[in-house]
């Protein structure tokens, strides 16, 4: 075919591109295996005498990055199940039921995605205090799931809204439920768009710092941002433990990513069914 | 098909959508009761934890509350007036909507230009999609730490570059100097966030019928012509969704600015949600800070809904 | 409030957690306990301690922030947070917990357990004058910020800090002339910016007229103060001080300092743990006060820079006194100021200790006379951040003396 045999060209021509892109990558993994006294010389052509696997275990071991990891794995999962048994009822809602207020119930929500989370973030820590769930992984998801519910109902409705309505007044006259008509119909073709939304929320929260800074206290709950900023001092840091704890904290995202990456690409298309 | 639900995703934001068949599906009790029950969760939940929040922020603005635990004396629209008269306010208001118009130019610019580029792909398109996303895997804190080192005037990567290969004359202070601190730090926030954008033009450009790309070949059109009447009309819809949603991010930004410059070198490249973090946390001025986050939502629901209204024009 | 209304108050506070036998004392800090060389320091007091107190098991939180980016104050709003608090201090931190009602006022045990003869006198004065005689806190290093340089480096080129102000201006031109850069400096640290101007402004102005404008007493643009920011601005515009630097923190002006592109670096005893990591030969540092053109002036600068605190909610309010009655304690002391993780100035005299490293003798020297005012840590919570963009401002040239001195002052007149 033509086109495959213009590929290179353009792979080629994207290759400066590439490397633009992820220099900063190659320079962070880089550094992460230097040691304190080379990352101190600070020069970025400057390969490691010894490459430090060293550091990555420091990191973890000093870190306490075992728990923390469980923690943050805890923390992703509470905040992708929670997402999805909120927003995709509520989605369906949005776009296939007709009752009154929907238009509000939807402003409200869009409200929420314009607020950022350093506004609210004291009077929700005194809401999250009053139900005594501060230092809690439960109350961290409720907030962190709680932020994210504009942009999940958004996705969700938007991806409901093109399944055609015929479908649903068809299975109504044959006596489903709303409930029904979500749980069987429209969840099984809307694989896509959950996906996506799994990625989305799991990568947010993965490596969100801020709410956590604020709810989680004890190390025992905390999760790897946190861990990572122990690392740093007022004076002074061990950049090593921060630059190996970061390649760290990315892996099992990376991973996550590749293994889902075409699914997830397919749900934001808010993919049409066929036909 | 795909089409129209593009339009449906762009339409949804702050705006009524586009007539649809509500003949068909009747309001009726019945439908809201349901409607309740499915809504429930999101109601609890986000009521609870984010409109409760809000609205305290919103009493707050009209208090001097210091903070936890302090006695805050209610002053009526005292904090307002104070906000409407700090210089810094409006400085910050102005360097948000140039923050703004980088990340949609940056991020979404970059987006659409990587999109356009691997598109059209087979063999390698996965390779390249999973390499160009991989800066959005990345906490924005730690993009921060890593461009802040990349900028650094004396050790950092793009200074020494530009030594290297002979352009030292390009070299720049590139956090310190008030004209670029921000086009600076955007650059580092732009090549975290382009990812999303450029996954959203790829599915849009897959979704551009191939026959119409057939019927301009046969008028004669050539490449340059093919992109401005067949791809770009066709991303329209896309192009919307992503501005608007570039556009919400934007006016979000904090992360990199804070671990970058903190606002500084002298306010600038303070935006609302730094001044407000500072505000808040610093200098325990509660009131004020929530006076300013009141005023960031309405700027955002304004620009949204002027944008929408925009673009419905457009579509006409 | 009367004695007898406080001896009440702790009696009722103490009894509170009398019935309690849970032995775990939870400490918030210290900082970089992820460092081994700390980590094996604060390991060897917590034995201490433990087998002072048998069944006492103590508990070390790693810091996540400090009281300015909320992480104490959310830590301490809780039920879940430490019983007893080492943190960044200074009166602006700590009104901002205090008045949040999250410590507990500990004037009483200066006097009952004797802390006050455990610090300076000077220090005690101090304390006692900034809450009307309350205090919330106590001290656990002071900071001194002077001048480092490298020896072989001034040696080679037969360099000296001079006594007075213009001779240090030549002296920093003959540095520029040699291709180094005369003074680094990194103000996106706010720490770091206000570590070089509090020394600018006590060599312009001297320790009374910074007092007072710090009480408010002074307007900041007054000329009698307002001649260190001019004098920095100054020094930026002739290019002694790069104004690429407004973009480097700590971290990266002290890169310069330690790949020895940058002559001199204002800086505190803490920054032998900087040196420490970046491999730099210790003993080739040296210190010495900003030379002053007032004579007597040519001191550090610096107040309290690290305290103890007791959260209001602490669950062992007995042992965390305790806890600082130990850490008070000579033997203590004396096994911290020896270490080779020892980075402070402690806050009372140690006689015959020997510092692990020279310029920390030099440091003590330095400061045994008295240190100048740190604004940073004496200003209030509403100035200080304006005080450090200012800072940012004057280094970056985008204001002068006069006028950022002016938006301080138009800062404190609201508060005072």
């Amino acid at each position: 075919m033509s086109m495959r045999s213009r590929e290179w060209p353009v792979a080629l021509a994207l290759g400066p591109v590439l490397v633009l892109v992820l220099a900063p990558f190659v320079w962070l993994i880089v550094s992460s295996l230097k040691s304190e006294e080379e990352i101190g010389r600070a020069d970025p052509f400057e390969w490691p005498a010894k490459l430090m696997w060293q550091n990555y275990l420091d990191a973890w071991r000093i870190g306490g990055f075992g728990e923390l990891v469980g923690n943050s794995f805890l923390n992703v999962a509470g905040v992708v199940m929670l997402m999805l048994v909120t927003c995709a009822p509520a989605g369906y809602a949005l776009a296939k039921i007709p009752f009154r207020g929907r238009e509000w119930m939807f402003y409200a929500l869009i409200f929420g995605m314009t607020i950022p989370i350093q506004a609210i973030v004291i009077p929700l820590y005194q809401v999250l205090s009053a139900v005594g769930l501060i230092n809690s992984l439960t109350g961290i998801v409720l907030a962190q799931v709680s932020n994210g519910i504009p942009f999940g109902i958004f996705l969700m409705r938007s991806f409901f809204s093109n399944v055609p309505d015929e479908l649903v007044e068809a299975a109504r006259m044959d006596g489903a439920s709303h409930l029904q008509i979500l749980t069987k119909i429209f969840l099984p073709i809307s694989a896509p768009a959950v996906m996506a939304l799994v990625i989305i929320s799991a990568l947010s929260t993965w490596n969100d710092f801020f709410l956590p800074l604020i709810v989680l206290i004890s190390p025992q709950v905390q999760t790897i941002p946190l861990g990572l900023v122990r690392f740093a001092g007022t004076y002074a840091s061990e950049y090593r433990l921060v630059f190996s704890g970061t390649v760290i904290s990315f892996l099992p995202v990376i991973l996550l990513y590749i293994l889902t990456q075409r699914r997830f690409t397919e749900g934001l298309t808010q993919g049409a069914i066929k036909g | 098909m795909r089409v129209q639900a593009l339009e449906n995703i762009a339409g949804g934001a702050a705006e009524t959508s586009p007539p649809r068949k509500w003949g068909l599906l009747p309001a009726s009790h019945a439908n809201a009761g349901t409607a309740f029950w499915l809504m429930a969760p999101v109601i609890a939940v986000y009521g609870t934890f984010t409109l409760v929040p809000i609205a305290v922020t919103f009493l707050l603005s009209f208090t001097n509350s210091a903070g936890f635990n302090t006695a805050a004396d209610f002053v009526g629209v005292e904090n307002y007036r104070k906000a409407m008269q700090d210089p810094i306010v409006w400085q910050a208001l102005w360097q948000t909507v140039i923050w703004l118009i980088y990340h949609v130019v940056l991020a979404g610019g970059l987006g659409l230009a990587l999109a356009l580029a691997i598109a059209r792909l087979r063999r390698s398109q996965v390779f390249f999609r999973t390499a160009f996303f991989l800066p959005h895997l990345v906490s924005l804190a730690v993009v921060g730490v890593i461009w802040a080192n990349i900028y650094d005037p004396f050790f950092g990567l793009l200074n020494t570059a530009l030594v290297e290969i002979g352009l030292g004359s390009w070299t720049q202070g590139w956090l310190s100097d008030p004209s670029l601190v921000l086009f600076s730090v955007n650059v580092a926030s732009s090549w975290q966030g382009f990812g999303l954008y450029m996954l959203l033009f790829i599915a849009g450009l897959q979704d551009i019928d191939p026959a119409l790309y057939d019927a301009a070949e046969v008028d004669g059109a050539n490449g340059w012509q093919k992109l401005i009447h067949v791809t770009l009309p066709g991303l329209r819809e896309v192009m919307t969704f992503v501005m608007s949603l570039a556009m919400i991010n934007g006016l979000k930004g904090f992360a990199t600015v804070f671990v970058m410059t903190n606002g500084g070198p002298f306010y600038q490249s303070e935006l609302i949600t730094t001044y407000i973090y500072r505000l808040a946390f610093q200098s325990q001025q509660h009131g004020l800070a929530a006076v300013l986050c009141i005023l960031l939502s309405l700027f955002a629901i304004t620009i949204t809904v002027a944008f929408n209204r925009w673009r419905a024009r457009m579509a006409r | 409030m009367n004695i007898i209304a406080k001896a009440l108050a702790t009696t009722v506070f103490l009894a509170g957690s009398a019935g309690v036998h849970a032995e775990t004392l939870r400490m918030w800090g210290p900082e970089q306990i992820t460092e081994p060389l700390i980590a094996e320091l604060w390991n060897g007091i917590k034995a201490d301690f433990e087998a002072a107190n048998p069944g006492v098991v103590v508990e070390f939180i790693p810091p996540t922030g400090t009281i300015s980016n909320g992480a104490v104050q959310a830590a301490l709003q809780s039920d879940v947070g430490p019983d007893v608090v080492l943190t960044n201090s200074g009166i602006g931190r700590i009104t901002v917990v205090k008045n949040a009602k999250q410590i507990i006022p500990l004037t009483v045990y200066y006097e009952s357990r004797g802390w006050k003869d455990k610090i300076y006198p000077w220090l005690y004065d101090e304390l006692k004058g900034q809450y009307g005689g309350e205090i919330y806190e106590v001290p656990d290093g002071l900071d001194a910020l002077g001048i480092w340089y490298h020896k072989d480096m001034f040696a080679e080129h037969d360099w000296n800090i001079p006594a007075t102000w213009k001779e240090f201006v030549v002296l920093m031109k003959a540095i520029q002339d040699k291709g180094i850069q005369p003074l680094a400096v990194g103000p996106r640290t706010p720490g770091s910016a206000g570590h070089l101007f509090g020394n600018l402004l006590q060599s312009a102005s001297g320790t009374l007229n910074v007092g007072k404008a710090l009480r408010g007493e002074l307007a900041w643009d007054d000329p009698a103060i307002a001649v260190g920011a001019v004098r920095l601005r100054e020094l930026v515009d002739a290019g002694l001080i790069k104004k690429e630097m407004a973009g480097l923190d700590l971290d990266g002006a002290s890169r310069l300092w330690f790949n020895k592109r940058a002559a001199m670096f204002v800086a505190g005893p803490w920054f032998t743990a900087n040196a420490r990591k970046a491999g730099y030969d210790l003993n080739n540092a040296g210190y010495l006060p900003m030379p002053s053109d007032i004579s007597g002036e040519a001191k550090p600068t610096g107040g309290v820079g690290w305290s103890w605190l007791i959260p209001t909610n602490s669950k062992q309010p007995e042992l965390a006194l305790k806890w600082i009655d130990f850490m008070l304690s000579d033997g203590i002391m004396k096994k911290r100021a020896q270490h080779a993780a020892s980075t402070m100035l402690y806050p009372r005299e140690l006689k015959d200790i020997q510092p692990s490293t020279p310029v920390l003798k030099e440091i003590f020297a330095a400061a045994v006379t008295g240190v100048g005012y740190n604004p940073s840590v004496y200003l209030p919570a509403d100035v200080v951040d304006t005080y450090f963009q200012v800072i940012q401002g004057l280094i970056s040239a985008q204001v002068s003396g006069g006028d950022g001195m002016k938006q301080i002052q138009s800062k404190m007149a609201v508060v005072r």
